[in-house]
């Protein structure tokens, strides 16, 4: 199946007074950027020069945008909050909100006249029917969900906005960054970490195959869910306190959803199942925030984690 | 029918015929075993036979931790709530007269997870969610329909009542869902609470309420007998001197009490208000008297059983003990409806 979407016709029949200027800027600003095509999930998209007016439907596309140094005019909030995610609101100051990711607002993405759009893997065929004749649309092609797929999303996602080069270099960057701190955390014998969210009645285990225990495994911790995530599944079922000792690593991220993670931390250690655990004793219980840790993707936010697993092991900032 | 009478047969009708006696000392020991069993089984390592060691004075460390500090008080809350929910239930289909009618349709239900939804949308985390905030929601939830009630002039006519509640319970749950719809967070976190569960509750949460259950079992000691007379008619409890409007009022609040009590500890577990009255019935006839003794039995029996199956079922992980419950009781529930009689209030 192929899609071929005409670029200048959509433009040109969507964008009536507006669009004339800046139609004219971005045949200007496009020359440089050659057209290229793009292997979607639904299909191949074609698109030319450099999109101007772009608008991301997933939390990993804003990432890798704002990451090659383009701002979105619009994006969804994140899991769990009412804007983007905090790590990148500095980023992008005022920048409209169209939908979360379950659920996008069609005419708020109309009203911004994007010129490309971004979504996520999920995208259901009926969405991307629709917004494909707003603007040309890309869904990654993921079949799987791995600790490694975001790279290639971001891959993708660079190729569209044109700019594969700059996000390239950026995941080299963060590969040497991920060495280095792996050599010192190495030092300390390949400590074992999970990462939960703790709930009053069991924690929910987080997937090894997931964006950010695949940072933490790539920075030298041997990472486990014990093997109770299900195929494909990004958390477990509430794991039952007397099982508490499958998780017992010698590090354990605690992934909180509210910004007081210090307040879910005190909470945990209420339950004597959690107090006894070695971690806990020890002192190796992070608190990190879950809107980085269990919902973002891409450069920006890895690049964030990779800080926040370098502070607490001492690893130093090293930029 | 003279008065003298009347009262002759409720009394002769109190009486502890052996049947009964023997029936109820059998649930007692049911009850004996579930909580034993409840000390034996879990999802972890600790099977029953180095469960059984410990108990017996021998063991180790992890045994004694799992048993002491997990087990016995997930077997103690579910002792408290069962007995809640099954006394609960009994009361509310007497005073309704009607054996379809369940403790959740008063408000109570829908009021607690109202109140832990705003509560949650105001900032709270799921996990430092004090037993309080369910319990005042519960009561404020069960006034509200007493409210309506009594505003229409209907507070007579039981059936009336339990409809009110039900078009309550479909208001506040309406703005539960518009509450999470607005906030993610609070969503998320909510719907490991909706399912409600015995595990990981302390023990300090059991004394929180035990003021809210003690006042209500106190009540509802008191009009047991009143509640007897009134189902063989208004005009008979009136009759032998009783008030039928402060004797309802006085059970839905001591239903109130009850549910909200559960409700805070355990979260909202469907069904065991709805079952455990009617197997009380099937055991001991309709007398209020006797089925209250057997749903003390018979309540922490099933809530006690339900919540081992959900240790066991998925381990190592849990399956939350409102889904199971509700998994057991909707069969019971067809049953009951499709019976070629409905058994009689």
């Amino acid at each position: 199946m192929s899609t071929r979407i005409p670029f200048s016709t959509i433009r040109l029949s969507r964008l009536v007074s507006a669009g004339a200027v800046s139609l004219l800027l971005a045949m200007v600003s496009a020359s440089p950027v050659l057209a290229r095509t793009l292997d979607t999930a639904y299909g191949e998209v074609e698109i030319e020069g450099e999109p101007q007016r772009v608008v991301t439907l997933y939390e990993g596309a804003l990432d890798v945008s704002v990451a090659a140094g383009i701002t979105p005019l619009a994006a969804v909030a994140t899991r769990g909050g009412e804007g983007v995610a905090s790590y990148l609101e500095s980023d992008v100051p005022g920048i409209a909100i169209v939908g979360t990711a379950r659920e996008t607002n069609l005419e708020a993405v109309v009203a911004q006249s994007p010129d490309l759009i971004l979504a996520s893997p999920q995208l259901p065929q009926e969405q991307y029917a629709i917004l494909s004749r707003i603007a040309p649309t890309l869904v990654p092609l993921t079949e799987e969900t791995t600790a490694e797929s975001w790279k290639d999303e971001a891959r993708f996602f660079a190729k569209g906005l044109g700019k594969a080069s700059q996000i390239e270099q950026r995941l080299e960057e963060l590969e040497r960054r991920a060495e280095a701190i792996a050599e010192h955390v190495s030092a300390q014998g390949s400590p074992g970490a999970s990462l939960v969210r703790w709930m009053p009645q069991g924690p929910l285990v987080m997937s090894e195959q997931l964006f950010s225990t695949g940072l933490l495994a790539a920075a030298g911790f041997e990472v486990t869910d014990a093997g109770l995530v299900k195929g494909g599944r990004p958390h477990s079922d509430p794991l039952s306190l007397e099982n508490l000792a499958r998780i017992d690593n010698d590090w354990l991220f605690l992934a909180t959803l509210n910004e007081e993670g210090e307040a879910a931390l005190e909470s945990a250690r209420t339950s004597p199942a959690f107090s006894r655990l070695s971690a806990v004793e020890n002192d190796r219980v992070v608190p990190v925030n879950g809107q980085l840790w269990t919902s973002a993707t891409g450069p920006l936010a890895a690049s964030a984690i990779l800080d926040r697993i370098a502070e607490v092991t001492g690893a130093g900032t090293g930029d | 029918m003279p008065e003298p009478a009347t009262d002759m047969v409720l009394l002769k009708a109190a009486g502890t015929p052996p049947r009964l006696l023997a029936k109820a000392l059998f649930l007692a020991g049911l009850l004996l075993l579930a909580c034993l069993a409840s000390l034996l089984f879990g999802a972890g390592d600790v099977g029953p036979v180095r469960a059984l060691t410990w108990l017996l004075g021998g063991g180790d460390d992890e045994a004694h931790f799992v048993i002491s500090t997990l087990r016995a008080p997930r077997a103690l809350i579910g002792l408290t709530v069962g007995m809640a929910l099954g006394v609960s239930g009994a009361l509310l289909q007497a005073v309704a007269r009607n054996p379809l009618a369940e403790p959740g349709l008063l408000g109570v239900s829908a009021g607690s997870a109202f109140a832990v939804a705003l509560i949650l949308v105001m900032g709270a985390s799921a996990a430092t969610l004090r037993v309080g905030v369910a319990q005042i929601g519960a009561l404020v939830g069960c006034l509200c329909v007493l409210g309506v009630a009594r505003l229409r002039g209907v507070d007579g006519d039981p059936i009336r009542l339990v409809l009110a509640g039900a078009a309550f319970t479909g208001l506040l749950g309406a703005l539960t869902s518009l509450l999470l719809l607005y906030d993610q967070r609070a969503a998320d976190e909510i719907r490991f609470w909706v399912v409600g569960s015995l595990s990981g509750r302390r023990l300090d949460d059991l004394v929180a309420i035990a003021p809210g259950l003690l006042v209500a079992g106190v009540i509802t000691l008191l009009i047991a007998r009143p509640l007897a007379s009134l189902a063989l008619g208004e005009r008979v409890a009136t009759g032998l001197g009783h008030q039928p409007k402060l004797i309802r009022l006085l059970v839905i609040f001591s239903v109130a009490l009850l549910v909200g009590s559960a409700t805070a500890v355990a979260g909202p577990i469907a069904f065991v208000g709805l079952v455990v009255p009617y197997a009380a019935r099937a055991l001991a006839g309709p007398d209020i008297r006797r089925t209250l003794w057997l749903c003390l039995l018979l309540g922490p029996l099933m809530v006690i059983t339900a919540d081992i199956i959900s240790r066991l079922l998925v381990a190592p992980s849990e399956m939350p003990l409102g889904v199971l419950t509700a998994l057991c009781g909707a069969p019971v529930l067809v049953a009951v409806v499709r019976a070629r009689r409905l058994p009689s209030l």
